[in-house]
Order: C-alpha cells, then structure tokens, then sequence
C-alpha cells in the first residue's frame, strides 16, 4: 500500500516464512507464511489478528531472538542476524529478572548494554528513575518482580525498555495486563514517548502487537491484519487520523468505521480458522 | 507446635542416655566402653585443652580449601557447559564416566601421588565435592528461562555478561542444592581420609579430627575420645548445613517466590 | 548409522548413536592425553600406562581374582542393604502413619543422622574389630536414613482426598494403608532406596578400605600396599562399574514399579 520513501525502509521483511519442527512428532509447524512488510523510519504500526497466528513470531524475528526459515528480515538494509541493543523488546510474558529490584530490572541494559556506555553513574541513575516514574511505579523501585502485580509487571518491563532508548520498540502485548484506566495513560505516554508531537524525523519507530482493535487504531498508523493457519498477513490499512490523537480522537467516526473493519476481518477469519481446524482434524482420522 | 507435645521428644533420647548410663555402671571398673557421664568429661576435657576445637578446625580448613578448588572449577566449566552445547557434548562423557568413582576408593591413588598429608585429604574432599556442585550447576543453566537471556540479548547485553548476570543469577538456587550436597559430601570425606590416611599411612601426624579419632582408637583405647569426637562430627556436619541454608536465604531473598 | 538412515527410525534412536559415538571418541581422546601424561611421568608406579591397567584387569577377572573381591563386596552390600530396607521401611510407615511415633523416635534420628557412617568406624573397630561385621553395620547404618526418612515424608505426602475417599468407600484402616498409602509413597520410598545405595557403595569402599580382610574395597588399599598401581587402578575402575550398575538397576526397578510417577528423581 505506503510506497517505500527513497531512503529506503527501516524494517523490512522480504519473502518471510517461519516454520517449527516439533522436538518429538518431527511434525512441522508453519508459524508464519511468505510475509512481505515494509515499515518506515519514525512509523507506529501494529499488528492485530487472532491467537496464534504467528503476531509473536514475527516480532521475534525483528528482534533477531528467531531466524526467518526462508526471506529475509532487514533492518537499514541490513539483514539482521542476531538481537542487538538498536532493536528492544518488551515481552509478552514480561521476563523481568526475579532477582532484580524494579529499579534494577529498569537499569539493566544501560548498566551491562552498550547504551549505558558514558553515561555517569548518576545520570544512569536518573534516567532510570524517569523511567519509572514515567510508567507510575515511582515507590516501588525496590520491589521484586514477585511482588508486584501483573499490570506491574508489565509497566516495568515497559520502563525497562524505554530506559536503553533503543532506535526501535518492538512491544508485545504490553498493555494486555493493565486496567483500562491505566492503559489509556500508558497509550497516551507512549506515543509521548515515540515522538507523536515532534516533528517526524525525530520519532521512533514502533511494531506493536496486541488484540485491543481500538488500542491498534488509536495508535497506529498502519494496521496489519494477519490471519491463522498458517499465519499470514491478510490486509495492511492506513490508520490516517490526525495527530496528536486524544480522548476525542476515539468518538471520531472514521475510528469507529475502521475499527468496525478491522473487526470484520478478524471475526471471519477465527470463524473459517475455527472450521478449517475443524475439518482438518477430521480429515486427518 | 502444641506444649503438650514436646514433652514426648525427650523421652527416648533421656530414656535411652540413662540405660546407657546404668549399664555402664554394671561394667567392672576397668571396662573401656563408652559411659554418657564419662564422654561428658572426656568433652570438657578435649573442649578445655583446645585439642579437638583445632583438630575441627584443621579438618574444617581442608574441606573449605577443597571445596574452594572443586566449587570453582566445578562452577565455570558447569556455567559453560550449560549455556554452550559443543562443550557439554565433548565433557559430559568424561564427567559421567569419573562420577561413579567413589571419592573414597581414590585414596590410595591419593596417598601415592601426594603423600599422607594435607594434599591428599585435599584431593578427595574436591574429588567428592566436584561432582555435586557441576551437575547442579548445569541443571540450572539448562533451567533458566531462555526468555530472560532473550530480553537481555535485546537489550544488548554482551554473551560473556549475560552468562554473568542473568545465567548466574537465575541458576543459582539450582547451584545452592549442589553446594550443600558437595558440602555433606566434603565434611564427610574428610573424616574418612583422615582416618584412612591414620590408620594406612602409618599414623603419621596428618593431623584433623579423623585422625585424632583413630588414634584415640588405635593407640589410647579412649572410647569416650572417640564418641565426644563422634559427636563433634555430627554437630558441625549440622552447623555447615544451617550456615547454607541461611546463606541461601541471604542471598537469595527473590528466591522463595521464584522457584 | 545405517540404521537412523531408515525411513522408519525415530529422531530419537539417531540422536543416541552420535551420542556413543561422541561418548566414546570423548572417552579415546581422555585415554591418550592419560598415555601421555604417563610417558611425562615415566614411573609405572606412580601412573601406569592406560593399556596395562587394561591387562591387568583382564589378568585379574580371568584368575577369578577380582570375582571372590566382587562377590564378597556385593554379598556384604546386598545384605546391609536388605537390612537397612527390613528395618527403615517399617520404621518409617509407622513414622508417617502415627503422630506419636515419629515424636518419639524423630529426636533420635535427628541426632544421630548428622553423623556419618564413616564417623562410626573407629568405634565400630572397637565393637566388631576386622571382619564382616563392621562393614555390614556401616553401610546398614548409612543405608537406613534414607530408607525411613523417605518412607516417612513419602506417607505423610498421601493426598488426604485420596484417603478420604478411601473412608467413604467403607474401607478398613489397614486396607487404607496397604492399598492407598504404601501405593502412593511408593515413589518416594523408591527415590530413598536409590540414595541409599549410593551412599551405601560410598560407605562400603570407606568400611572395607580402613577394616575389613577383604572385598573391594581392601583389595584396592591391599595392591597400593604392594606398590601394583595398575591393579588398584583395575580395581577403582570395577568399584566405579558395579556402582555405576546398582545405580542404574535401581533405576530401572523404579520405572518398573511406579511408571506413573513422574516426579524428581524418577526419570533418568
Ligand atoms: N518455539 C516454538 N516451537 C514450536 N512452535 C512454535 C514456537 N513458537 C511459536 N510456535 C507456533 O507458531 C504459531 C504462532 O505462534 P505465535 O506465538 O507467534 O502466536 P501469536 O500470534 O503471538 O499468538 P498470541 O496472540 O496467543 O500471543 C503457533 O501455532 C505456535 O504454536
Ligand atoms: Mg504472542
């Protein structure tokens, strides 16, 4: 749909397929199938579409933590082969470290990562208690992550990420976990956070999963939808509201009509996904 | 829990002292069996005089330089064969096929490489250790979860430094089980070295409290020595696994929750 | 290999031949850098080379030898361990079962089960002197903690649900225990059997080595005596060999009688 602007993209995924092998059966898995997406320097996209379609997967691909089994995956033009400082994540699951505090959680990739590097104790220091106050753990600094809750947890591991600046933020899921208050602050600060008032150079670039369609049309500003066995991406929409969007951005009535589109797509795709397992399970007996 | 209990847990261990007691007053005079009253003086005696503190403290030097050698080595190559499968697929075999080898019959080998000393009872205290302490340590690097490793990697962190705080760190509980087991494995080969080295290597004055029971046995006929020392072996066998425990609690205060 | 290239052969079986194989090329590269070290040394007594520790084992298990020392080892550990079960094992139920058996006896067990059965033997010299005697009560001494103990933890671990449902069946006490609480502490006492014969190998090494006139054990001691390194070796190695087997037949005695567990300890 979006032309590539001349420079050239900043994440690109060329002819991408991900397959698993199961350890014992020696069966196949295809997560993700021929996958061809480009994403522009500074833009928020998101991906949306039914449980297990391969949304994680492909996020991990961009982190480098998966290889792609055929195609590419590009970041400026260059294949990526491994994770890297420039690329952070925020898990699904969180995977904050147990043995850290809050506070150390949010400080680890500037304390033992390359972005940390001249950087002063003390500016370390301060960065990290932005962070974390920026996601409304301030109080909680020196608390275990089994002591907090998990929208907690989450929010940590959004400081976390945002603590080492990376130049892209893959987040996966991260509001699933939050109570729908804090989830509208937290939307808000993050495209705050990416640069939505800034000017457009200056912003990050964002891949964000989550299963909220008004959160991925609130955000974005393209929507991929992706559908399930096998994971494929089935339409790309251009979100086109206006910037900066607010509480009034959601009663417009092209978000609504958008969102009511998107929600079509997904629901007759976990309806045939649903069916076609069904039959399939059938054929195999 | 309740106090109408534990009146109860004193019944057999008293019960069982003053048969002990009665019978030996049975014995003729002369007798050398063992007597609660007198192993109670024989330990005030053995206390007051310093000898059986320094022989625990030579024994307790020996398996804490040996534990120090073994846990070490046991410690780096167990992190590395845990994290890196070409080194685990070349080491385990040679690690499976020397850990059957009771520490103990190793001895002799011990004693004719290094002597009837401190070394040899060194050897087989890291010998038993060794063993505990790598199979723990590469259980729990293979148990830590790969998300962590993944969230560091994605935030930078260099191989070397993730294997250092986030491997470490998160095999460590793991890790901890094999340190109390090296550490009962340790505390009790010693005592058995020290006695094999007294009583094979010619009672020569290796020293430990191993030794000191054999000679309590083989030259002084001293029964009460002997069960004083007994005892001394059992309580600091104690002493060591209540200092880990506490250690593990102090250093690991996520840990509870966490595994 | 020509084997895991048929169609039909599971990942599984491929992945365990490169495992022999890696096992035994990890085991060759061992024995020549042991060679080597033993022509640096140039003492036969101090390190044989590996080749004649392999003759000598040969020259020892052909003359029987190392039969009448293995036979005598094993009949001594098979009777301690026989013993240690009789008496753990029961001791142990009545343990798990009854509040104030376990008060009684639990003191008592905490006292003397920090002392080794390697702290044992001097007195034990004195009581039973060289012979038979002082390594069967070592290693039944040894044997016996992690019989009862693990029996006892295995019976108070019985899922009171289970037992409940028992009594609304109308089922005797007794039956309770034969059929639903020995059944279920099964794996636990199984895990405890499996300690025990390691540490009663350990033991048995430690007992025949300082006081016994044979077995194993004091054949090792005996050779290093006589300054015949390669035997001691040929013998630590036997030593290690029927260790390394008790293991694995208790092992496998514990799939046989509970492969519904999958609990700690139970996999191999
Ligand atoms: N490591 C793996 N091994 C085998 N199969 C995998 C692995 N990771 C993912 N899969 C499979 O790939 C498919 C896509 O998984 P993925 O985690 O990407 O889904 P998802 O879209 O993120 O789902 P959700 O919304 O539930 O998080 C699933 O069928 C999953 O079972
Ligand atoms: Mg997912």
């Amino acid at each position: 749909m979006s032309q590539p602007v001349p420079s050239g993209p900043k994440l690109r995924l060329d002819g991408v397929r991900k397959t698993f092998t199961v350890p014992r059966s020696g069966a196949t898995v295809v997560a993700v199938e021929t996958a061809d997406l480009t994403i522009e320097a500074g833009e928020f996209l998101t991906i949306v579409g039914p449980s297990g379609c391969g949304k994680s997967t492909i996020l991990n691909m961009l982190a480098g933590l998966e290889l792609p089994t055929e195609g590419t995956v590009a970041m400026d033009g260059r294949t990526i082969t491994g994770p890297a400082a420039e690329r952070g994540m925020v898990f699904q699951d969180y995977a904050l470290f147990p043995w850290k505090t809050v506070f150390e959680n949010v400080e680890f990739g500037l304390r033992y990562g390359p972005h940390g590097k001249g950087l002063s104790t003390a500016e370390r220091r301060r960065r990290v208690a932005r962070c974390v106050e920026l996601v409304g753990l301030g109080g909680s600094e020196q608390k275990y992550p089994h002591e907090l809750s998990g929208g907690m947890r989450q929010r940590c591991g959004i400081a976390r990420l945002v603590a080492n600046e990376p130049d892209v933020l893959l987040m996966d899921e991260p509001f699933a976990a939050l109570d729908a208050q804090t989830r509208i602050i937290l939307q808000e600060e993050l495209l705050r956070i990416w640069g939505e008032t800034g000017n457009r150079a200056e912003r990050r670039t964002v891949v964000f999963i989550t299963h909220a369609i008004d959160e991925a049309v609130f955000l974005s500003d393209r929507v991929v939808v992706m559908s399930a066995h096998p994971g494929r991406i089935i339409e790309v929409l251009d979100v086109g509201l206006p910037r900066p969007r607010t509480d009034a951005t959601r009663t417009r009535p092209e978000f609504q009509a958008l969102s009511q589109a998107i929600w079509n797509l997904i629901r007759d795709e976990v309806y045939r996904a649903a069916t076609a397992a069904g039959s399939a399970g059938g054929a195999r007996d | 829990m309740s106090t109408r209990r534990w009146p109860r847990y004193f019944i057999l261990p008293l019960g069982l002292l003053v048969l002990w007691q009665l019978w030996g007053m049975t014995l003729p005079a002369r007798s050398r069996a063992p007597v609660p009253l007198d192993v109670l003086a024989s330990a005030v005696d053995l206390i007051a005089s310093g000898r059986l503190p320094m022989a625990l403290l030579q024994s307790l030097g020996r398996v804490g330089l040996g534990f120090l050698v073994a846990g070490s080595i046991a410690l780096v190559l167990g992190l590395l064969m845990g994290f890196f499968r070409p080194v685990e697929r070349n080491l385990d075999p040679i690690i499976e096929s020397f850990r059957p080898v009771a520490p103990i019959a190793l001895l002799p080998l011990a004693i004719l490489w290094l002597g009837t000393g401190t070394p040899a009872a060194v050897f087989i205290v890291a010998y038993a250790a060794f063993f505990p302490m790598i199979v723990n340590t590469i259980a729990g690097v293979k148990g830590v979860e790969r998300r962590l490793v993944q969230a560091a990697q994605t935030l930078g962190v260099p191989q070397l430094t993730i294997l250092r705080t986030v491997v470490l760190p998160a095999a460590l509980p793991s890790i901890f089980i094999g340190v109390r087991l090296a550490m009962g494995l340790a505390w009790m080969s010693i005592i058995a070295a020290e006695l094999a080295v007294g009583s094979k290597g010619g009672g020569g004055g290796s020293g430990g409290v191993g030794e000191m029971m054999f000679v309590f046995y083989a030259y002084y006929i001293e029964l009460d020595s002997i069960v004083v020392c007994m005892i001394a072996v059992g309580l600091v066998a104690l002493a060591i696994d209540h200092g880990l425990r506490w250690l593990q609690r102090w250093l690991m205060p996520w840990a509870e929750q966490y595994r | 290999m020509a084997r895991a290239a048929d169609s039909g052969a599971p990942p599984g079986r491929q992945w365990r031949q490169s495992t022999v194989l890696l096992y035994l090329r990890s085991l060759l590269a061992l024995a020549i850098i042991w060679s080597l070290i033993a022509l640096w040394v140039g003492n036969h007594v101090i390190l044989p080379q590996p080749t004649s520790v392999a003759y000598e084992l040969f020259r020892l298990i052909a003359s029987g030898e190392m039969l009448v020392h293995a036979a005598v080892s094993l009949w001594r550990l098979a009777l301690s361990y026989a013993l240690a079960a009789l008496i753990g094992i029961p001791l142990g139920l009545l343990m798990g079962l009854w509040p104030w058996a376990s008060d009684l006896l639990d003191p008592v067990v905490e006292i003397l089960r920090p002392i080794s059965g390697i702290a044992w033997i001097p007195l034990a010299l004195f009581i039973f002197g060289i012979g038979n005697e002082l390594p069967i009560f070592i290693i039944t001494y040894v044997a016996l903690f992690p019989f009862l103990l693990n029996t006892m933890a295995g019976v108070r671990a019985t899922d009171r649900t289970l037992v409940r449902a028992a009594r609304t069946m109308g089922v005797d006490q007794r039956t309770i225990v034969r059929h639903v609480m020995i059944p279920s502490a099964l794996p636990q006492i199984l895990t405890g059997a499996r300690i025990a014969g390691g540490a009663a190998w350990m033991s048995l090494v430690a007992a025949e080595l300082i006081g016994a006139p044979s077995g194993l054990g004091f054949a090792i001691e005996w050779y290093r005596q006589l300054l015949m390194t390669p035997k001691v070796i040929a013998v630590i190695v036997v030593i290690s060999l029927l260790g390394y087997l008790t293991d694995r037949g208790l092992r496998w005695l514990q799939q046989r009688l509970t492969p519904w567990s999958t609990g700690i300890g139970a996999n191999p």
